[in-house]
């Protein structure tokens, strides 16, 4: 999953500021006009520009007198009405029976079932919470003013704004009271399902369960699949919530003089003849994105293994990306694309391994980092990298062995020409190109200190937060591929150092919060439309919004028009201009020849394309308010897109009620 | 009903019946808080999306209402009743004119803090109690807390929903909407209290009741607007009336000049004997009368039968009803038959 990367608040607010004030000063002229038209044509157009004056002199101090009692008294209204009418007892019955029996047709052998149940919940949610808002939203005022309940209403001095804003807030209260419920059931949920363990396949839960590896060729006696390298032993688990894990007893050879190696899950301490110390540690291979901790108490054959509950699931991963990345073909040539493999993928570029002619190759991708500090990170002895890599084979070779690669750190020196640079060895680890993997990157690397004329200074283990990023921040990370006529395949989102993952709980509130906004808008959208609308046009209506906003992105695209206002698909311009082509069979490479209708028709073209941009800027974006991928995938919600979504939903809910309280405002109600 | 002043004749102008007034004088701009509601040459003119005009409900009407009194409006259906209580409301807007009601004009909300109003069919949230209703109405008030939930208790006493009060309305019969719909007009004590067909749908009991509930309001300083079809209703409780036909004002003034049948004289008396029949017949007659007849008055049906109830509630079982078949004159039955 592709994280973007989101400018501060601070600096997003104020051009944003200034975006909804232009859209609400036009909405608030085209509604004077349309207004304008509209009492011109009932009354006359002198005695309109009365009508129109007198409606705009009101609403200030209707909206300055407007009392906080008489709202609460609407929305204690609204509550009841919600709660009596049993719309949010069957939403709740329905999210109770999707939670109860959910769990009986998911997982099924996933190896990620953290994405389906999280996905599960999270859409189930969103659904029928945003339909329960709609309901109730789009039924209400209509059902008042049919019912012709609200002539109660508005002959006790209520003013359109408090009737408004009443409902809002009472279906506001109801629907967020809904969603903090569904969110802790939702949360109790996905933990109870993914939480679980494993134990030992076999009779025992010690090293009798596991059989030896053949260690010359590195393949399992048993599957004759590759193991790991180093790998001794090799087992199993058993199979609990549709999945089982390979266990591995690997050799970890330290040198004599290295500090004792502490941890949980050495089963044998061996002196060697060569004086190093090896530790037999027993590994718990990942399925999907999580393991478990192996605890063995003991030592030796009868050392007890077992293994803890899922560790891995439950992250918010922060992302810290690269601000550039630049690709250089063998010849060491500098491009933003990297080597053409073909259609692989559209948002990575390739690097080679180099050929049998010509194994050095200065084929690389490098990522340029900013503000590396050690506080961003985990308070481990390493920095971990989460990697996405893609491969493409130009030979097919042993399939199961992985391509190798090599990452390669070095300092960004502000001044090259006089600061000495420091490069790390490089460190080659087997690809796994179905999933991201995490390289754990020692603080303390080997390298070398480089003068700017390229001599060697020295040479030596070197922090990489003190030494290498020390001083300025900056860090390079260089990839090659280690393999030759292998090529990896790499994009700008798909490496990125891993900073202090945040709490899961915090990152689950913050997609309800996403969840929430959409709900508010769609409250205040159901109301506002409603005090002109019956329910049925008002359900449309919101559900055209919905879907305007869902695909909001993919529309502005289609209506992309530059800043100089030409269409940015020069190619067969716009809808109108393809529609005059197909019929007049001209094709896209050439000018249209309509003689003097062509002006007319780029001119009309670049109004509609205006006007569906626009269409976009009022409609909501609700897939920027929709976190569910974040949570899904692992990753933390950036807190500056959390403000922008809650400042959308504020700027939304002020548009609607200022629209909601026109209508209400100059509707006859007994009419 | 017999009546000690001289009936106008027709011929003679009267300041407030016969005519239709033209246009009212042009209005005071200082407010007269004698004047309630002056409506001045109001139209409201009905059209269909095109803006073609579909009814003219209300055709510039001129009218005033007084403090303190009770104001009929009476007319056939689709004569505008509803329609100008409607715009005195704010409910909707005129075509032409203006209407100022309390000193304010109709579309301002701020009026509102001063009337109450019952609608045609008490449009009230059926999912509501009694007291939720009369509490949420009550909170769009300005009245403090303690002070609302003591006035929510009397005015359910007040109308007789003691028993009821915990029950959703869309349990009540249409005699206890009626009554609550009252309850919720008055939870602000309103100055100026407008019934649209108070008494429609109610037997003859909760017709009585209503009836006297006006009056009592009335006499509490309360100016009553009402609009009502049922003559009898009108007749019984109204000061001052206003009859609409089609979207005009027909005829206004109080009720008793508008009744008043000039040219003839009315006299009742108690304890006459029948003798005395022939010899008042011809004194008449000596002076000039004609179409003489000396009868016994008749009381109303609504008196008969909220006598007979009374009566039944005093003392349950059987009544024994006294035939009157063969009599058409004999009206009442006498106390001896109904002993």
């Amino acid at each position: 999953m592709y994280v973007e990367s989101f400018p501060q608040f601070s600096e997003w607010f104020l051009p944003g500021l200034m975006l909804f004030l232009a859209v609400l000063l036009s909405g608030a002229a085209l509604g004077l006009f349309f207004g304008y038209l509209v009492a011109a044509f009932r009354h006359g157009p002198f005695e309109a520009f009365y009508v129109v004056a007198q409606v705009a002199a009101e609403a200030v101090p209707d909206f300055l007198k407007t009392s906080p009692r008489r709202v609460v008294a609407m929305a204690r209204l609204a509550i009841k009405e919600a709660m009596r009418r049993r719309v949010v007892l069957v939403t709740f019955a329905i999210f109770a029976l999707m939670v109860l029996f959910g769990s009986w047709f998911m997982g099924g052998g996933s190896d990620k079932p953290e994405q389906i149940y999280v996905n599960f919940v999270l859409w189930g949610t969103q659904m029928l919470v945003l339909l329960m808002g709609l309901l109730l939203s789009a039924f209400s005022l209509p059902d008042d003013i049919k019912n012709k309940t609200i002539y109660t209403v508005v002959t006790k001095p209520v003013r359109s704004t408090e009737i408004v804003l009443g409902r809002m807030l009472g279906f506001a209260t109801v629907g967020t009271l809904l969603l903090i419920l569904m969110g802790l059931i939702s949360y109790f949920f996905v933990w109870r399902s993914l939480d679980h363990s494993h134990e030992l396949l076999g009779d025992s839960q010690t090293i009798a369960a596991f059989t030896a590896v053949d260690t010359e060729t590195q393949r399992s006696t048993v599957t004759g699949k590759r193991v790991s390298q180093n790998a001794l032993y090799e087992g199993a688990t058993t199979v609990d919530n549709d999945h089982s894990h390979r266990l591995e007893i690997i050799s970890d050879v330290r040198e004599a003089d290295s500090p004792a190696l502490e941890s949980d899950d050495i089963i044998r301490t061996i002196k060697r003849e060569d004086g190093k110390i090896e530790y037999q540690r027993v590994m718990c291979l990942p399925v999907g994105n999580h393991t478990h901790a192996v605890t063995v108490t003991g030592q030796g054959d009868d050392a007890q293994i077992t293994l803890g509950n899922s560790v891995g699931y439950f992250r918010a991963r922060v992302p810290i990306y690269s601000s550039e990345l630049t690709f250089y073909n063998r010849e060491g040539v500098a491009s933003n694309k990297g080597t053409n493999v073909g259609k692989e993928s559209k948002r990575r570029g390739y690097i080679d391994g180099g050929s049998a002619n010509n194994r050095s190759t200065l084929s690389r991708a490098t990522f340029r980092f900013k503000d590396v500090r050690e506080s961003r990170f985990p308070d481990l002895d390493f920095v971990p990298i989460d990697l996405t890599l893609g491969v493409y084979r130009s030979y097919k070779g042993d399939i199961e062995k992985r391509v190798i690669a090599g990452l390669q750190f070095e300092s960004i020196p502000d001044k090259p020409d006089v600061e000495n640079k420091f490069i790390s060895e490089i460190i080659e680890f087997e690809t796994n190109e179905f999933a991201v993997q995490t390289l754990p990157v020692p603080k303390k690397i080997v390298g070398r200190i480089v003068a700017p004329d390229g001599s060697l200074v020295e040479e030596g283990a070197y922090d990489l937060f003190d030494d290498f990023a020390g001083g300025n921040g900056k860090l390079m990370v260089i990839l090659s591929c280690r393999d030759i006529n292998q090529y990896i395949g790499v994009g700008r989102s798909d490496a990125y150092l891993r900073g202090n993952d945040q709490a899961y709980w915090w990152n689950f509130l913050k997609g309800y919060i996403g969840i929430w906004c959409q709900l508010m808008i769609m409250i205040a959208l159901g109301v506002a439309l409603s005090t002109f609308l019956g329910s049925p046009l008002v359900m449309l209506s919101a559900v055209a919004v919905m879907f305007v906003g869902f695909n909001s992105r993919f529309i502005r695209k289609l209506a992309g028009v530059d800043d100089q206002g030409n269409l940015i698909n020069e190619q067969g311009g716009g809808p109108l201009e393809s529609f005059v082509r197909v019929v007049t069979q001209q094709n896209t490479m050439v000018e249209l020849d309509t003689g003097f209708f062509d002006t007319i028709i780029e001119k009309l073209d670049y109004l509609l394309v205006s006007m569906l941009q626009m269409l976009t800027y009022l409609a909501p974006n609700f897939g920027q308010l929709n976190f569910s991928n974040y949570l899904v995938h692992g990753y933390a919600v950036d807190n500056n897109q959390l403000l922008m979504a809650i400042a959308i939903t504020i700027a939304f809910i002020f548009g609607l009620t200022l629209l909601g309280y026109f209508c209400l405002k100059t509707r006859e109600i007994a009419k | 009903m017999a009546t000690d002043t001289p009936a106008p004749s027709p011929s003679s102008p009267s300041s407030e019946s016969t005519q239709p007034s033209g246009r009212l004088e042009q209005s005071n701009p200082d407010y007269d808080p004698n004047i309630v509601i002056e409506a001045q040459n109001l139209t409201k003119v009905y059209r269909d999306f095109w803006g073609r005009q579909k009814v003219r409900a209300l055709n510039a009407l001129d009218l005033e209402v007084r403090k303190g009194e009770i104001f009929g409006l009476l007319g056939p259906n689709g004569s505008g009743k509803s329609t100008t209580i409607k715009l005195l409301l704010g409910l909707l807007f005129p075509t032409g004119g203006r209407a100022v009601v309390l000193g304010k004009n109709a579309t301002d909300v701020a009026k509102n803090e001063r009337i109450g109003y019952l609608p045609e069919e008490s449009y009230l949230y059926k999912f509501l109690n009694a007291e939720e209703t009369l509490d949420f109405y009550g909170r769009l008030f300005d009245i403090p807390a303690k002070i609302r939930k003591e006035r929510v208790q009397e005015l359910i006493q007040l109308v007789g929903l003691e028993k009821a009060k915990r029950r959703q309305l869309r349990e009540y019969s249409k005699g206890m909407t009626r009554r609550i719909g009252l309850a919720q007009a008055l939870i602000n004590d309103p100055e100026l209290i407008l019934l649209d067909e108070p008494t429609s749908g109610l037997d003859p009991l909760g017709t009585r009741d209503m009836k006297d509930m006006i009056l009592k309001l009335r006499d509490q300083g309360k100016t009553i607007v009402m609009c009502s079809h049922l003559l009898a209703d009108v007749e019984d409780v109204c000061d001052r009336i206003a009859i609409l036909f089609q979207g005009d004002l027909k005829e206004m003034g109080r009720v008793d000049s508008l009744l008043k049948v000039s040219g003839e004289t009315q006299i009742t008396a108690e304890n006459l004997p029948d003798s005395a029949h022939e010899e008042i017949r011809q004194v008449i007659a000596k002076h000039g009368g004609q179409n003489i007849v000396v009868d016994n008055p008749r009381t109303t049906l609504e008196d008969l039968f909220l006598n007979i109830v009374r009566e039944s509630e005093e003392r349950p079982g059987m009544r024994p009803v006294t035939s009157t078949d063969g009599d058409a004159d004999s009206g009442t039955p006498t106390s001896e038959e109904s002993n």
